[in-house]
């Protein structure tokens, strides 16, 4: 008997003592984990600091990245990295609000400005640092004042920098129709909403691919349509047509026209782009599975079977990436449409310059880093434009061609399987990374980039037509106070709840001419009129700082 | 279990017959969807997403194991989360067992008030935030600690070992040994835990699959990748399938060659996370067995 | 049944009627094992649930990063006002309650059934693997639940939808308001059925086998034998396992429903979880979200607390 509860005594005293003694150890060692620094520069030992990024899941790990290790050690500094691929958000509060943050926190928008608000003296002000080791990053700022500007927030401090990634085109969302199904039918490219509902009649009633079945086309199809707000290559892009300049697919509706911020889901405008799509899915026209299904069935459905097409009419990004390799000769890239034959309004297009090609809050730095300078010096090595293009597509060698006159090529990837962009996002930090991209390096792009820009020519007009000053929306240049950001989050939620069921339901179901008042009324109810003034204040104020 | 072999009247025909028809259709419903997980992650994204493939794999191909058993973080997170689930387990069942055996007992005074203190916890917590602060305080952030004590007590299954414990022990068992001079530990030790092999059984394997799948401890308290878990390398892999979701919001151009096997990898990803684990049941399944109890207690 | 705990609260009472006369001392020195089996238990509720407890009052206040958790300022029930005012209260609250109501009425029967049926089951090897093919499904993740719920209700592609038209129906099961808790729950019970099962079995293991044969000899059917043997032997475990989800009356899955969720099927399935992740995403609401989970909890303990005292009265059966 004695014998048993000995026993049991013994293993719990172990388990506990385990425990006292587990804790103490690691006191020591969690304490001082972050902040072995060493001495800074100068005596040739590399200066240690602490990293995190977030990077995109396909982006193999830092360690074999050349272009980084050669940056690290130009810098004087080695750096532990976290390399964090999910759940960011989750992470960063406890992080946050722990005030336990490592040297460094790369990535795009990782820290938000509501974060830098919310968190005050967590994070440096970088405006002395930039002055004395950051002359890449003045640079920049001189060359691209925009930078500068988005960098700024409202007191004049500096704490996240942004990137200028130069290439990518105005716009994200390409509309495409097949042309070999029209030449198949022998009708001719569709320029207005009635036009082109013609076509999808006819796509749908005739055997459009010619496989013997009349009944498998899809004469329209869009991306997914999320509970949280529209996005890229979905039919609010007819809102082109009624004149409308949406901002980086405007999700929550938001777009400015003349200097004046309205929200285009208590538009006629938008009524009339909703009755045409509800015509449109009433006639069997658009996929009856574009509520429901997710993204990767609606990439996969666009590649049809084998070399038989199956969607007629939809937006994406690019041909091939829309359609494979396949199919994607049979597309081509369209105009934006008019919504009637006899209508002079001038048509517009979903204008993303600004969101893809700059990014705000790629780099922050901890307020408490004992290495301040080495950090700096680091980010300084980042924003070398040669730093910068290596950053985007990869490393000099595997991924980019030094042509020995200054001038560069991007290489296609090594394995001729995958597609240019794949690569770019294994290779490296690619998009996520802070960068500046010269406007006078000399890059040659790789075929993906140089058939985006081929595919956007047919908007380019539409695009060019755009008052970037009165009809854009300086999104991305607005810093809210953190009252104004959670009551526009908190608005913003209900508009959305109810907006995007409403969308949904009038194009599937109809009726949006009956209740389309009452909606309105409701609308107002979520608090968009408050929104509405809020935004209207800061952009404003914006347009009066310039 | 003579009763088994007694004439059957036709009642129990038909009670049979019943069950014998229960069972199949269960057995359809539910394999019917698991296979069609191991049949998609051997098969083209596409042909799956469009309905093609039903009940043959389609244009067979393994790469979503290649691009899985290709990340070498995989083995050290098996060999992480093995050493995790088995030393937190054990942890668990130290810590939990003789205190469902302590509130199991009528006469212990405390009983019903430490019961609802630690009801309470189920409900009430203080939130994530003073817990990370209470975590690092402890210095247990970025240590495989972390894993094994805290909340090893989870009062959901302390209230399953204590309900067992009050209805399957029989009282006169400790009252007898009372009087033989047994005091609590003895008795819980040579008769409480042998008897209710079943639950202990239970309450481990519910731990281990807790500990298994458990990603959120590592991703808010370990930074160090050496010590990352096997979730957190597979929740990596699977979450790049849904990055392109929201690539209809980054502009798409993340690339259309990935996208294409995403989902392969995301069928694959749950076979080889879960493999493992399955195995551990058939093992513990004995202990369901009839008469196991009375088995133990007369050997 | 009934029986034997009346004996066993006898004995509780007369074991503990003298302990009313002793000091406390005294007990504490009989009850010294117990206490000592118990204290790792307690020292590690205290420090890993008690101690963390004061951010509860961050509720109550607005969140300052500069003066800590317990420094900002006092604003009372401001944030649960404004849950309450907020445009969407009764909708996400109708939603949450109709999911969870649901999901316990149809979710929690279902594995006592499974147990009882499995237990009939003679065919030893077939019992076996028909138990562990239920038992799978609980380590699919939810991202791929929801993946193959896509993949197989789809109406124009999948065999669900194919099944459903070859029977006449035409119907977007993903699509529908009406579709949306069904599916949400039925496919909860496909997943988990088979593991909460579990528990059923191995109180059902605990049976005395003598009991079957002395219930055979005197004549009962295989379901009599159901109802008057197998079903007691499990009452106590379904009483306090009804008793728990009781408490679990505002609380649904939030990922799964996150995920379910598309602009058709919205207006029934935006629930508290969602909503205080949509905002939370936006902006830091730390006290918003702190204070509607507050809000949630104690309607949920309020539930679990009704529902163990009525067990209590009727079935002297309780968590404390």
């Amino acid at each position: 008997m004695k014998r048993a509860w000995s026993l049991v005594l013994a293993i719990l005293l172990a388990a506990s003592a385990l425990a006292a003694c587990s804790g103490g150890k690691n006191d020591g060692g969690g304490g001082g984990g972050s902040s072995d620094g060493g001495s800074d520069g100068g005596s040739g030992k590399r200066v240690k600091l602490t990293a995190i990024m977030t990077k995109h899941p396909l982006t193999k790990p830092f360690a074999e990245m050349e272009w980084l290790q050669a940056a690290e050690e130009r810098a004087g500094v080695e750096i532990e990295w976290e390399e964090v691929t999910a759940d960011w958000s989750q992470k960063k509060g406890a992080l946050l609000s722990s005030g336990d943050i490592p040297d460094l926190i790369i990535g795009p928008n990782a820290i938000t400005d509501a974060d830098i608000a919310m968190f005050p003296g967590l994070f440096q002000d970088l405006r002395d640092l930039i002055e004395s080791h950051g002359p890449n990053v003045k640079a920049m700022f001189e060359a691209k004042p925009e930078t500068r500007a988005l960098a700024t927030q409202t007191d004049g401090s500096i704490y996240g920098l942004p990137k200028y990634q130069r290439f990518w085109p105005a716009t994200a969302t390409r509309q495409y129709i097949n042309q070999q199904w029209l030449d198949n039918l022998g009708l001719k490219m569709p320029t207005t909403w009635d036009e082109l509902f013609d076509v999808l009649v006819a796509f749908k009633e005739q055997d459009a691919n010619g496989n013997g079945d009349p009944n498998d086309e899809i004469p329209m199809d869009f991306a997914p349509v999320g509970t949280g707000g529209f996005g890229h290559f979905q039919p609010t892009v007819l809102l082109g047509s009624t004149g409308i300049t949406l901002t980086n697919a405007s999700g929550q509706g938001y777009f400015m026209e003349d200097g004046v911020v309205k929200n285009f889901l208590v538009d006629e405008r938008y009524k009339r782009v909703v009755q045409f799509l509800a015509k449109c899915y009433a006639a069997g026209l658009i996929n009856s599975e574009v509520f429901t299904q997710d993204y990767t069935k609606f990439q996969s459905v666009a590649r049809g079977d084998g070399n038989t097409a199956k969607v007629g009419f939809t937006w994406g990004w690019e041909v091939t990436d829309r359609f494979g390799n396949t199919l994607a000769p049979q597309y081509v890239s369209m105009a934006p449409l008019k919504e009637t034959a006899d209508s002079d309004v001038q048509v517009s297009w979903d204008y993303t310059y600004e969101a893809l090609n700059y990014g705000v809050n790629m780099v922050v730095m901890s307020a408490r880093s004992k290495n301040k300078e080495a950090a700096m010096r680091f980010i300084n090595e980042l924003y070398d434009p040669v730093v910068s293009m290596q950053v985007l597509f990869g490393s000099i060698g595997p991924n980019i061609k030094d042509n020995g006159d200054g001038t560069y090529e991007v290489l296609p990837p090594a394995d001729p399987a995958m597609d240019p962009g794949t690569w770019k996002w294994t290779s490296t930090w690619a998009d996520n990374g802070p960068m500046y991209i010269a406007d006078d390096l000399v890059l040659t792009l790789g075929t993906d980039m140089q058939s985006v820009g081929a595919q956007t020519e047919p908007l380019m007009p539409a695009l060019d037509a755009i008052d970037k000053e009165n009809d854009v929306l300086p999104t991305m240049f607005i810093k809210y106070s953190p009252e104004d950001n959670s009551t526009l989050a908190l608005n913003n939620t209900n508009l959305m709840n109810l907006a995007m069921a409403k969308f949904s339901q009038w194009v599937t179901s109809g009726g949006i001419e009956q209740e389309w008042d009452n909606y309105v009324k409701e609308v107002e109810r979520t608090g968009l009129p408050q929104s509405l003034e809020i935004i209207q204040r800061y952009v404003d104020e914006n347009k009066r700082n310039q | 279990m003579g009763w088994i072999l007694r004439k059957r009247t036709p009642g129990d025909v038909l009670f049979d017959a019943f069950i014998a028809a229960a069972c199949i259709i269960v057995f359809l419903i539910v394999a019917y969807p698991l296979y069609f997980v191991v049949i998609a992650s051997v098969s083209d994204s596409t042909m799956v997403a469009t309905g093609k493939v039903w009940l043959w794999p389609k244009g067979f191909s393994l790469y979503g194991y290649n691009e899985i058993f290709d990340d070498t973080r995989i083995w050290r997170g098996y060999r992480n989360t093995i050493l995790y689930t088995t030393l937190g387990t054990f942890v668990n069942l130290l810590f939990t067992l003789p205190a469902a055996y302590a509130l199991s007992r009528r006469e212990f005074r405390a009983r019903r008030f430490l019961m609802f203190v630690f009801v309470v916890t189920m409900f009430f917590s203080g939130g994530l935030i003073p817990t990370y602060l209470l975590i690092k305080g402890l210095g247990m952030t970025n240590t495989m600690w972390v894993f094994i004590f805290p909340f090893c007590v989870n009062v959901y299954n302390l209230i399953i070992v204590r309900t067992f414990f009050e209805t399957s022990l029989p009282r006169e068992l400790y009252e007898a040994a009372a009087i033989d001079g047994c005091g609590h530990f003895r008795f819980f030790w040579s008769v409480a835990l042998p008897l209710s092999k079943a639950v202990i059984s239970v309450i481990g394997l519910y731990y281990a699959v807790a500990h298994w799948n458990d990603f959120f401890t590592a991703l808010v308290y370990v930074r160090n990748n050496e010590l990352q878990p096997l979730q957190i390398v597979l929740r990596d892999i699977l979450l790049s399938n849904q990055v392109f979701q929201a690539g209809a919001g980054t502009g798409g151009e993340a690339g259309g060659y990935a996208q294409r096997y995403a989902d392969q990898i995301k069928y694959g990803v749950i076979i080889v996370s879960t493999l493992p684990i399955l195995l551990v049941y058939p093992f513990i399944q004995k202990y369901f067995e009839k008469g196991v109890m009375i088995g133990s207690v007369k050997g | 049944m009934a029986q034997a705990t009346q004996t066993a609260s006898g004995a509780v009472r007369t074991a503990a009627g003298p302990g009313r006369r002793r000091s406390a001392w005294q007990t504490l020195k009989r009850d010294r094992q117990l206490w000592i089996m118990i204290l790792p238990a307690i020292v590690v509720i205290l420090l890993f649930n008690y101690v963390p407890m004061y951010g509860i009052q961050l509720a109550f206040r607005d969140y300052d990063f500069t003066k800590g958790l317990t420094g900002g300022e006092w604003r009372g029930l401001y944030y649960f006002r404004q849950f309450i005012d907020s445009y969407m209260f009764a909708d996400i609250m109708r939603n949450t309650v109709t999911i969870s109501l649901a999901t316990i009425l149809l979710g929690f029967p279902a594995p006592i059934i499974l147990a009882l049926i499995l237990n009939q089951v003679r065919w030893k090897r077939g019992k076996k693997m028909l138990q562990t093919v239920v038992y799978m499904p609980h380590f699919i993740s939810i991202v791929v639940l929801v993946g193959l719920l896509n993949v197989l209700l789809s109406p124009n592609t999948g065999i669900v939808g194919y099944l459903l038209r070859s029977m006449g129906y035409e119907i977007n099961l993903l699509a529908s308001t009406s579709a949306f808790v069904p599916v949400y729950v039925l496919s909860d019970i496909w997943q988990h059925c088979g593991w909460n099962s579990i528990i059923y079995l191995a109180a059902l293991s605990t049976v005395d086998p003598q009991l079957y044969d002395s219930a055979k000899i005197d004549g009962a059917g295989k379901w009599q034998t159901m109802r008057h043997i197998d079903l007691p032997a499990i009452a106590p475990t379904i009483i306090i396992l009804f008793i728990l989800s009781m408490g679990g009356v505002l609380t649904t899955g939030f990922e799964k429903i996150f995920l379910m969720q598309n602009t058709l099927n919205l207006p029934v399935s935006e629930v508290i979880s969602t909503y205080v992740y949509k905002i939370g995403i936006l902006s830091n609401q730390f006290s918003y979200s702190a204070a509607i989970g507050l809000f949630n909890t104690v309607i949920n303990f309020f539930f679990l607390f009704v529902t163990n005292q009525i067990a209590r009265r009727v079935s002297n059966i309780s968590l404390w």
